[in-house]
């Protein structure tokens, strides 16, 4: 079991991370940060997540598929933004928003990585 | 028999005469006004409505919805000052910035702009605080840009 700051720092050692984060989706403020770039204000991306992720949990609310997200991924033209809600019983409302560079990354080996942090984070 | 407080004249010169309240002022730009609360409201997704009062607590524009009363509203987002301004006082840490109440319904936040006034939004519970905390600020700097004409012929 690791501790938050365990988890973020782990999720900076996959290859290719820019930054990452934890964030309550019900305000949209983060629980912790790594990484990011003076250019990149990883508060705003969570605020800006929050909105992605509320709008596909309605979304499969409303198509009625009584299923939950496991993980979401959005391909930028550089980058690849990865967000895991978190499963726990002390993750309730809770996501991990990972971004890394698409030139460095193995996105299958960071998805897996990604998902094994997830499984061991407990706050 | 108690000890009884008794009135001592003030010494020294009365106090200064408080300025004009923004209340009411006619020279406002009250058109550019409504339309950056109208705006806040349609950017940002929970966000009931919104009033832009002085720090004496009286409403100068709202874009608030019929139940809610836009002049208490502007009072309580003076009182809410209020503390910030005391509890600043105590600690040290400058101007009031924001305070954000959170009830089981929703929230009350109230933004500084400039000095003078107080930008306050009503949130549902479901709103995007962070989001509201990233927007408003720049809206109640906008806001202060247009009341400062008002604000310096004071």
């Amino acid at each position: 079991m690791a501790n938050l700051d365990t988890a973020l720092k782990d999720a900076m050692s996959i290859d290719g991370a820019i930054g990452v984060a934890l964030v309550d989706y019900t305000s949209g403020m983060t629980l912790g940060v790594a990484g990011g770039t003076p250019e990149i204000d990883l508060t705003v991306a969570a605020a800006g997540n929050t909105d992605v992720v509320r709008a596909k949990m309605r979304t499969i609310e409303m198509l009625k598929l009584n299923d939950d997200i496991e993980d979401m991924l959005i391909t930028l033209g550089g980058q690849y933004h990865i967000i895991r809600p978190l499963t726990g019983p002390t993750g309730k409302g809770l996501f991990l928003y990972l971004m890394l560079s698409k030139a460095r990354s193995n996105l299958a080996l960071a998805r897996h990585q990604l998902r094994t942090i997830e499984e061991q984070l407990e706050l | 028999m108690l000890p009884r407080r008794t009135a001592v004249p003030p010494a020294g010169p009365p106090p200064p005469r408080l300025p004009p309240s923004l209340a009411g002022n006619p020279s406002l730009p009250y058109p550019a006004i409504g339309t950056e609360l109208t705006e806040l409201r349609l950017q940002i997704p929970g966000v009931q409505g919104s009033v832009l009062g002085g720090v004496d607590g009286l409403r100068i524009a709202h874009d608030l919805p019929a139940p809610l009363n836009p002049d208490d509203l502007a009072a309580m987002a003076a009182t809410a000052f209020g503390l910030g301004r005391q509890v600043s006082h105590r600690l040290g840490q400058g101007a009031f910035r924001q305070s954000t109440v959170r009830n089981d319904g929703g929230y009350f936040a109230v933004y500084a702009v400039g000095a003078h006034a107080l930008l306050s939004v009503v949130g549902t519970d479901t709103i995007n605080v962070a989001r509201l905390h990233l927007h408003a600020p720049p809206v109640a700097d906008r806001l202060a840009t247009l009341l400062a004409p008002a604000v310096g012929t004071r």
